[in-house]
Parts: structure tokens; C-alpha cells; sequence
């Protein structure tokens, strides 16, 4: 059955390792290793084996930080160090001075490399800790859930969805997806009506694709609807669209393209693009000094086009950078940087050859058509850049009582934009909002909210068009 | 009709939004008769503070459309699952957007899902779950109450989504979701007094592949004892969430200046000081409500592992 072959887990696949409360996602390969910290795993054993799989982590070889993994029934558990061990009433006879831990540094470490399993090491902190005994059972119970962090080495392999890759990349980074927090999301997915058929559009300048791959999953697989991808740069963002393992049909779906390629094509017709390309090549060298100064980027194509690369580039750069210190997500971005070469090769021979079309004059044809056979369900902005204009210009393309929705991280350009479409009396229901999410530590008798919160939540325009 | 499909046109038989004002929407049936509170039946006319409309007189007109009205205009709206929460008649209390965005999200719901979601109530939540699991999917809504089930299947077939869900009267704590459900659900959804009384039978009711269940509960205690049975039935990665959404009212102010800087030398002229009073900056700033839901429910997430991997205490 096709369910049980999406349930193994096979070369090419992205999953999700998830190592205690640690998550990251890895992209399967032949012979692949995974970074965990300053631990080195060798994945390769993960192959065939279904979801939900629990593997040990076993030292290659005694003081190295290199394992290889062993698929396990049974994991271990610390909570039964604590039975029958005495515990304190509170913490007045507990003075930190730092001695209370025997055991030196070296001598951890040494167990660590001895081989010895997590279980054991924590029995021997626990053993050498003069003032456990006399912390509450609750504090020893936090002590035991701070230990197990650092010395359990069990991984499990999940299959990513969208919920799962969103908590990556937000706690990894949520600058990398916009700072768009999981009430913004599930609220663009709510106010922009998105769902099984029709056709949507979505604006999205750097969200690494979180938005396109959610707006995706709702449209489903086998279903009727459509979602034109709109991008400023050269090739879209798509890390995360990628690591949901959309089947091919559904992929097929989405349509990336350049926004002003869009707008071109639309309004001023083929021969408009195609002039550009040719003109393209004829000022090929005069143009690339031009464009490294990345001005008129809404005037020209071509003057937009290769500033952006760079531009994205530079970013992907710097990612990989933060991705070796904190390495989560190396896969996925190395899998759109090796795409953005094959697409960047794709532009590049359209420079050379007009006759042929390139493949993104053919998407954006594609989307063209899209939008001259339908007007649109909905409309998704998630902006960098100031949204008024974005907004005004793929408004025409919404259907008369159909929502809308902007995202931006900042209040400032959506009370701008909402006083200018309120002006223009074409669209009602208009409302700006911001949300408050909080999440609470549940535990008898110690039940309150997280201590720390996400005060990042942005802000959402949402509105409807009409006549 | 008008909820499975998008529709240019408004035709007899649609549900529709009356747009009148932020906070003035009213979802209406297009018919030319309506029974009055004698039974009778009389013209459809609905009054607005801006004038009767005719409703009948809607068909044929697009969506989106403006009507002029007496003394002013009106919008006429195709209904989505989020006008349709702001216009429902309320038979209970019912979950809002933001939380109903957030509920969807945590529990994965993907067109094809099959969901469980008790009590039915107004059917707020049920019109935004069958919205997402279209059109392969399917909705399972329990309410104990006979009434409400009645009524809100009576709305499914109205609004054209009665091929997508199946109601039951059925109080699920006592009798379970029945036998045909047995290892069915890629979700359950749980918005009764007693959560924690319905979650044995959710165990054997969500998939062998695993499963989520959510429960949103007004108060904290209902929570604590929902979540020490989740865990204790093997489920894992407990979260809960409270979410408020804030809307804030965009403006113009004008905020007088004070030169207070001139005050320190002496005033050739006349009093430049008071003449100066009167300028002013134009700011385009947003206001907070006065007053907003401080609390709605907490929204608690569960996942049940595959069959081969639970783990019970």
C-alpha cells in the first residue's frame, strides 16, 4: 500500500530527528552524517526503517565524538534513579557554592568517553551530588530533566508536516521564516479562506518558504486548487516546501514566479519579456555594471534579476555560517542553493538563446493563464518590503468578495496600507490585529505559564474586496 | 448552497453576509418567504438601520455587490467559515477564529483528514474543519444535546456540506464514538466539561498510525486533569496554548506641539509662546480597544504515537 511506502524512510526524504526536545531536519542520504552539537551522527542506518523509529546513539570508537546508530525497542528512562530516594521539604539547607558536585569536569568527561550509558553516568552525578538528597522531589525531577538533555543519546525519526517544521525553524531561528509565529500562520491560512480548490496567490519575500509549503499542504494533494507563488528575487525561497515531501502531483500545484516577470507579462504581453531578453543580451556587459548598483529594480527585469541573486546568495552564505555553529538546517539550504544554480543556469541560456523559451517564461506564462481563467480565492502577502503597492497591485486579481491578508513584522506600513485601502472604498471588513500566545507548564501542582514567551508575533491586515 | 463552492452569482437558497459595519454583519437566506412569529409566511425583509432590503430582491446580483438601501448601502458577502462565526446564531458558546486557526494548525488537518470533533455546539468550529478536510476528507461531530445536532445538521444540508460530516447525538463520555470509528481518526477535537472522561475512547479511536488530540477547556483545572490522562494513555508532546487576538484601531491624531524652547529668552513681539500652542503634527497611529477578551480557553495539543511505539503507565 502506498501509505505503508510513505511510512519508511528513504534516500532523498526529509525527516525530522528529534533528540529529547531538540528537533532538526535532515534530508536522507546514501552515507550521511548529522551534526548534533559537536556530535557527529552516522545516519545511514535510518534507511528502510519506518517513522517513528528510536535509535541509540553508540560511540564509533572509545573518546570520539562519532556515532553510529542502533535501532532500540526499549528506551531507557531516568525516573526510576529517583524511586525510594529520600528528598528534601525545601531548599533552606542548600547553599550553592558550587561544590556540591565530587566529580570534577575531566572526570564527567571521561565518563562520557568510557562509554558508559547516560543512565549510568547521571546514577554516578546523582551518587556524587552531596546536596540532591536534600532537594525537593520536584527539584530532583528537573535536575533528572536537565540531565537526560545532555546525556541521553536516543534520536527518533518523525515525518516532517507543517507543524513540526514550523517549531524548527521558530525556535531555531524565526528570523529565517519572517517571525511569523504559528497564531499568524494558522491565522493566514484562516482569513485568506485557503482550501482544496481554487486559485490563490501568495507574496512572499522571505519566509523560507513556511507560508507557500503551508498554503500548499491545505490545497492538498488531488485536489482542484492552484497557488501562484509570487517572489521579487531570482528564484524562490522554497527549504521549506521542500521538507514536506509533497508528492510530484501536488508540487505541480505551485507555481514560482518573479513577480515583476508576473506583472510584465500580464499587463504588456509576451513581446514585452521577450524584448527584454533580447535586450538583455545585447547590453549584457553594460548591464552587469549597471545592476551591481541594483538601482531601478522595479524597472527593469533584467536590472532586478542578478542584484537579487547576489543579494540571496550573500544571504545563503550566512546562513551556512550560523549552520555550522547551530547546524539545523544545512540540508534543506543546500538543497535550494543547488537548485538556484540550476535555475540560475536556466536564466543564464535564455541570455544566450531567445528561440528557445526559458522554463521561468513558461511558469510565468503558466500563471498568466492561471489568472486570465480565474480570478483568484485568495490572497496571502507576507512582505518585506512595504506592502501598499504589492497589495494594490495584485488586488485586480482577487475575485469581488474574496479575503485578503498581509502579513508584515511591523505596524507602521500596515496602518499606512490600511488607510489607503480604506480610501479607495473596495474593500470592507478591513482589520489590523496583532495576537498574544502563550504556553503553559502543566504539572500537578506546578502549573503556570511558560517563563519565557514570544512577544513577536506581528501583525495581520485582513480585509475584503468588493465592488 | 453557497459554502462548498465560490459563486459569482447570488441565487434562492444561498446563505449570504449582510455587510453593514465593522461590527454589523447578519447572515441571511435567500427566500422570498419567511414564516413570521405567527407562523405565517411574509415577505423577506430584513431591516437595517440603514433600511428594509427586500432579501429575495439579492438573486441574480454578484457577490461582492453593493446595495443601495434608503438611506445608505449595504455589501452583500458569500459566507466563510470566519463571517460565518461572527453571524452564527448563537445556541452556545462558540470558538473564535484565532482559536480556531490555532486548533486546526496544532492538529495537522490536511484535505483528506478524518476528524472527530465533540460537542457540535453552534457549529462555529465544524464549518472552518470541514473547510479544511475537503473534499476527501470527513467530519464525525458528536453533541449530547439533541437539539443542537439537530439543528446544526439541518444547517450542514443548507449550506451544502452534508457530504462532508456526519452528526450524532451521542454524550461520547459515556457511550464512546461507536464502534464504525475504531481506529479511524487522524484527530480528535474535545471541547466538553469533562475532557479527560472521553480520552479512553479516544485511544482506540484515533488511527493505528497515531493521531492528535486537542482539547480546549475554559478553565486550568479541566486542563491538569485532561493532561495527567493523556499522558497516562501514552500520549506524548503535550502543549498548551492560550491565544488572544488583539485589534488595534487604525487613526489619524493630531498632536499639539508646545514650544517651550522660546520661553527661555525674551519675547520680542507678543506672546510666542501661546501662539505657538497651535501647531500641531498629523500622526497615522493605532489605538488598542478599550476592553478585549482577556480570556477565551486553553487550547492543549496531544499526539498519540503509532500502535508499535505507546507507551501506558
Amino acid at each position: 500500500m502506498c501509505e505503508n511506502e510513505d511510512n519508511i524512510i528513504t534516500v532523498g526524504k526529509y525527516v525530522i530527528i528529534k533528540k529529547q526536545n531538540f528537533k532538526k531536519i535532515y534530508k536522507v542520504a546514501t552515507n550521511g552524517t548529522l551534526m548534533l552539537g559537536r556530535d557527529t551522527v552516522q545516519m545511514h542506518e535510518i534507511i528502510g526503517k519506518p517513522f517513528w523509529t528510536t535509535f541509540e546513539m553508540i560511540p564509533v570508537k572509545e573518546g570520539k565524538r562519532t556515532y553510529f546508530l542502533k535501532e532500540v525497542l526499549e528506551t531507557e528512562s531516568l525516573n526510576d534513579l529517583l524511586n525510594k530516594l529520600p528528598s528534601g521539604n525545601d531548599n533552606r539547607t542548600i547553599v550553592d557554592d558550587g561544590t556540591s558536585q565530587k566529580l570534577s569536569k575531566e572526570e564527567i568527561l571521561r565518563l562520557q568517553e568510557s562509554g558508559k550509558t547516560g543512565k549510568e553516568i547521571v546514577g554516578s552525578l546523582i551518587e556524587n551530588n552531596k546536596s540532591f538528597l536534600d532537594r525537593t522531589e520536584y527539584s530532583q525531577e528537573k535536575y533528572l530533566k536537565k540531565k537526560e538533555q545532555k546525556y541521553l543519546r536516543y534520536i527518533t525519526i518523525w515525518k516532517p508536516n507543517i507543524s513540526l517544521l514550523h517549531d524548527v525553524y521558530f525556535q531555531l531561528d524565526h528570523n529565517k521564516i519572517g517571525n511569523l509565529r504559528m497564531d499568524s500562520l494558522s491565522q493566514l491560512l484562516s482569513y485568506s479562506d485557503v482550501q482544496s480548490d481554487g486559485l490563490y496567490m501568495l507574496y512572499d519575500s522571505g519566509s523560507h518558504g513556511m507560508s507557500a509549503a503551508a498554503i500548499l499542504n491545505r490545497i492538498g494533494s488531488n485536489t482542484e486548487g492552484h497557488l501562484i507563488n509570487l517572489h521579487p528575487g531570482n528564484v524562490p525561497q522554497l527549504a521549506l516546501v521542500n521538507a514536506m515531501n509533497f508528492p510530484r502531483e501536488q508540487l505541480d500545484k505551485l507555481i514560482n514566479v518573479n513577480i515583476y516577470s508576473f506583472l510584465r507579462l500580464y499587463h504588456q504581453g509576451e513581446s514585452a519579456v521577450l524584448d527584454k531578453i533580447s535586450k538583455k543580451v545585447h547590453n549584457n556587459c553594460i548591464n552587469k555594471i549597471k545592476e551591481n548598483k541594483g538601482k531601478n529594480d522595479d524597472e527593469s527585469l533584467v536590472n532586478n534579476e542578478i542584484p537579487q541573486i547576489e543579494e540571496i546568495d550573500m544571504k545563503e552564505e550566512n546562513l551556512n555560517n550560523i549552520n555550522e555553529s547551530n547546524d539545523k538546517v544545512e540540508h534543506s539550504t543546500n538543497g535550494s542553493l543547488k537548485r538556484k544554480r540550476d535555475e540560475s543556469d536556466i536564466h543564464e541560456a535564455a541570455e544566450v538563446t531567445v528561440a528557445k523559451k526559458p522554463k521561468w517564461l513558461m511558469e510565468t506564462q503558466d500563471a498568466v493563464k492561471l489568472v486570465k481563467g480565474s480570478k483568484a480565492r485568495g490572497l496571502v502577502i507576507v512582505a518585506k518590503e512595504h506592502p501598499l503597492n504589492i497589495v494594490t497591485a495584485l488586488l485586480p486579481f482577487l475575485g469581488f468578495s474574496r479575503p485578503f491578508v498581509i502579513y508584515h513584522a511591523h505596524r507602521e506600513p500596515l496602518q499606512e496600507t490600511y488607510m489607503t485601502l480604506k480610501q479607495k472604498q473596495s474593500v470592507i471588513n478591513l482589520r489590523l490585529l496583532s495576537n498574544f500566545l502563550r504556553s503553559y507548564q502543566v504539572l500537578p501542582d506546578r502549573t503556570h505559564p511558560d517563563i519565557l514567551t514570544s512577544d513577536t508575533g506581528g501583525y495581520l491586515l485582513s480585509g475584503y474586496l468588493v465592488q | 448552497m453557497s459554502f462548498n463552492k465560490v459563486k459569482e452569482f447570488i441565487e434562492e437558497g444561498d446563505v449570504i453576509i449582510l455587510y453593514l459595519g465593522h461590527n454589523d454583519m447578519h447572515s441571511l437566506e435567500i427566500k422570498a418567504k419567511i414564516p413570521n412569529k405567527n407562523g405565517k409566511m411574509v415577505d423577506n425583509v430584513f431591516q437595517t438601520k440603514y433600511g428594509a432590503l427586500k432579501v429575495f430582491s439579492l438573486v441574480g446580483h454578484k457577490y461582492g455587490t453593493k446595495k443601495k438601501l434608503s438611506r445608505g448601502w449595504a455589501y452583500v458577502l458569500q459566507p466563510t467559515p470566519e463571517l460565518w462565526t461572527l453571524t452564527v446564531p448563537h445556541r452556545t458558546q462558540i470558538i473564535y477564529s484565532p482559536d480556531i486557526s490555532l486548533i486546526i494548525h496544532l492538529m495537522d488537518l490536511i484535505p483528506g483528514s478524518i476528524v472527530i470533533e465533540t460537542g457540535t455546539g453552534s457549529g462555529s468550529l465544524s464549518h472552518a474543519l470541514i473547510r479544511v478536510i475537503r473534499p476527501h476528507g470527513h467530519l464525525y461531530t458528536f453533541d449530547f444535546h439533541e437539539q443542537r445536532i439537530n439543528i446544526a445538521q439541518a444547517e450542514f444540508e443548507r449550506h451544502g456540506l452534508s457530504k462532508f460530516v456526519t452528526s450524532s447525538h451521542k454524550d461520547v463520555c459515556i457511550e464512546g464514538f461507536g464502534k464504525e470509528l475504531e481506529t479511524k481518526a487522524d484527530a480528535i477535537f474535545l471541547d466538553l466539561p469533562h475532557p479527560w472522561l472521553a480520552i479512553d475512547y479516544a485511544v482506540s479511536t484515533l488511527k493505528k498510525s497515531g493521531g492528535k488530540l486537542c482539547s480546549f477547556s475554559p478553565c486550568i483545572e479541566q486542563v491538569q486533569r485532561t493532561c495527567a490522562k493523556l499522558i497516562s494513555k501514552g500520549f506524548i508532546e503535550l502543549n498548551t496554548y492560550e491565544c488572544l487576538q488583539r485589534e488595534v484601531h487604525v487613526q489619524y491624531k493630531n498632536l499639539p506641539i508646545l514650544n517651550l524652547e522660546c520661553l527661555q529668552y525674551e519675547n520680542v513681539d507678543k506672546d510666542m509662546a501661546q501662539e505657538n500652542e497651535k501647531q500641531e503634527v498629523k500622526l497615522l497611529t493605532a489605538m488598542h480597544a478599550r476592553s478585549l477578551p482577556g480570556h477565551t480557553g486553553f487550547v492543549t495539543i496531544a499526539t498519540l504515537p503509532p500502535f508499535h511505539v505507546r507507551k501506558m503507565e
